[in-house]
């Protein structure tokens, strides 16, 4: 298919590694799985009936480099939270196009992580790796655009969320690169000796925090989404020095399976272990 | 100390084994979970049992990128599996390989020797002797069944004890330990190096991705290759992919990069059976 073929040369899957994956694809001849959870999370997505089928992963290396700061001043830095937020898209359509040629339902347990590179200048790989799985029962797993669901949330969580009458629909994300203003000197030297707000600051944190969560919503809303669950909200330093930060907000949007959402009561135990 | 030829276990390992047979001594590097695990799964454990190999890895191949004086540069990754020729690092990774599977093979020899029936709680650990010679070792706890019948060949896993109890019971039985590993080369060319430039703003550098993409896709495909040899219908990665990239210039104005990357997992064989009873849920109270 050579619509397919372009696509993946696109998104940048070496063709070797898809013919790899076909030949994994569950029925295949010599077909077997590759899975990075722990036994307890592989037989507890078992037991939710889904079958792990592969280990995928997508990674972009890319060049961040950096962008015009005003040094008194609060703002946002377009370019810079554009490229954060299309490195780790790059590296989540890779992984989501491997589980699409393995045909699998959804991912589990991914990780998105960030590695400054030593060599190089400003270069860092992006990388999400994860678990595909497939339904044994069959039935629509995969989201509205027809793409494999995607979850962060480990094994027992995804686990309890079926139980629970919800499914995954995708992993959301936003993120925010934000410059916070160095204080003039004078209003510093007005602060020395006191204890009061920094509302300047506080805006800032404000400002930057409220923009990576609305935009995380916004991804939310476009799968149709009925809330997103597990999210983290990460402060992350990278390599911009003191005043430039980036707020990254992820987390697991999910949809109803059925209407009512109780679980049978957990049994309450106590440890006797002192971990 | 008399000289050993590399042939079987040395002397001394020999002789710890020896007298453990006669006093019976059972020794374990198990935790009490483990240790339960291990026998609420029908084992017991009977022994610590090692392995290791120190190797001088002095050949890797010749290295190249595939690029000779008047030719197009190659706009590709070169990697272990594929090394033609003089190109790739084949030989490192054949070293590495072979210097895993003698660890884990004499290991699995101190087992044997214990009349163990297989290994758990196994772990890697490779060092740096520097001059180019590493040390691979192998550690973990050798099992005996309780049951009338013993393994042929003794199993070894990265996984503990409780996991041994839980893949039994869900129908699965760990067979063996895989290293899988691959080492890819890629040429700088001009656009990877524009792309690189302060000037180039924020983007994706196409020949680095394209590197680590290769790499970690022959990784796997090595994994896979191997489970498959062994008639695995699966594998549990026990630790995470690794990624290392450095860089060389093997000319004026030529500079290359490697990357290598390495997976470890225990391959599996059986297939899925449901527990009698349905997870229980619980809320611990602490």
């Amino acid at each position: 298919m050579p619509d397919d073929e372009t696509q993946q040369q696109q998104l940048g899957i070496p063709e070797d590694a898809m013919r790899r994956l076909a030949e994994m694809r569950p029925g295949a001849p010599g077909a077997l799985f590759t899975s990075d959870l722990t036994v307890n999370e592989f037989l507890l997505v078992r037991e939710a009936g889904f079958r792990p089928v592969g280990l995928v992963l997508g990674s972009s290396i890319y060049h961040v480099g950096l962008q015009a700061r005003r040094w008194g001043q609060n703002m946002e830095l377009e370019r810079l939270s554009q490229a954060m937020y299309h490195a780790r898209e790059l590296a989540m359509s890779r992984m989501e196009a491997e589980a699409d040629a393995l045909g699998a339902d959804g991912i589990v347990g991914v990780r998105l992580e960030i590695e400054f590179k030593e060599f190089g200048n400003d270069l860092a790989e992006f990388v999400a790796v994860g678990t595909a799985v497939t339904s044994e029962a069959g039935g629509k797993w995969r989201n509205d655009e027809d793409k494999p669901f995607t979850s962060d949330l480990s094994g027992q969580d995804f686990w309890t969320l079926i139980q629970a009458g919800y499914a995954p629909l995708g992993m959301v994300m936003g993120s925010c690169v934000y410059h916070i203003a160095h204080q003039r000197s004078f209003s510093a030297m007005a602060n020395v000796g006191r204890n009061v707000e920094i509302t300047q600051f506080t805006e800032a944190l404000y400002d930057a925090r409220e923009l990576a969560m609305s935009r995380m919503q916004a991804e939310a809303e476009e799968l149709h989404a009925e809330g997103i669950v597990g999210v983290q909200l990460l402060s992350l330093p990278h390599r911009w020095g003191g005043h430039t930060t980036e707020f990254f907000a992820i987390g697991t949007a999910v949809r109803p399976l059925r209407a009512d959402h109780t679980i049978a009561t957990p049994q309450l135990v106590l440890p006797l272990t002192d971990r | 100390m008399a000289d050993w030829d590399g042939r079987g276990l040395p002397p001394v390992a020999a002789a710890r084994l020896e007298r453990a047979r006669r006093s019976g001594v059972k020794t374990s590097l198990l935790s009490v979970p483990a240790h339960t695990g291990v026998m609420a799964a029908g084992f017991t454990p009977v022994g610590e049992v090692m392995g290791c190999i120190v190797a001088h890895l002095g050949w890797s191949g010749y290295g190249g990128c595939g690029w000779a004086y008047g030719m197009a540069p190659p706009q590709y990754t070169i990697t272990s599996t594929n090394s033609r020729g003089y190109f790739g690092f084949g030989p490192y990774v054949d070293a590495k390989r072979s210097a895993w599977a003698s660890a884990i093979n004499r290991m699995l020899a101190e087992c044997a020797a214990l009349g163990g029936d297989g290994v758990v709680g196994v772990r890697l650990t490779e060092s740096d002797l520097t001059e180019g010679n590493r040390e691979f070792v192998a550690l973990g706890t050798a099992v005996r069944s309780q049951g009338q019948h013993h393994a042929e060949r003794p199993f070894a896993t990265t996984l503990d004890g409780q996991d041994l109890a839980k893949l039994l019971q869900g129908g699965y039985v760990p067979a063996a330990i895989v290293v899988a590993i691959s080492v890819g080369i890629r040429h700088d060319d001009w656009r990877t190096i524009q792309a690189t430039f302060l000037s180039a703003g924020n983007i994706e550098v196409s020949g680095y991705t394209d590197l680590v993409q290769t790499v970690r896709h022959d990784a796997r495909r090595d994994l896979e290759r191997r489970l498959a040899e062994l008639g695995a219908t699966g594998a549990i990665l026990t630790s995470p992919m690794t990624l290392r990239i450095s860089e060389i210039e093997p000319g004026e104005g030529h500079r290359d990069h490697i990357a290598e990357s390495s997976l470890v997992a225990t391959a599996l064989v059986g297939s899925f059976k449901p527990a009698p009873a349905p997870p229980l849920s619980i809320l611990p109270l602490r």
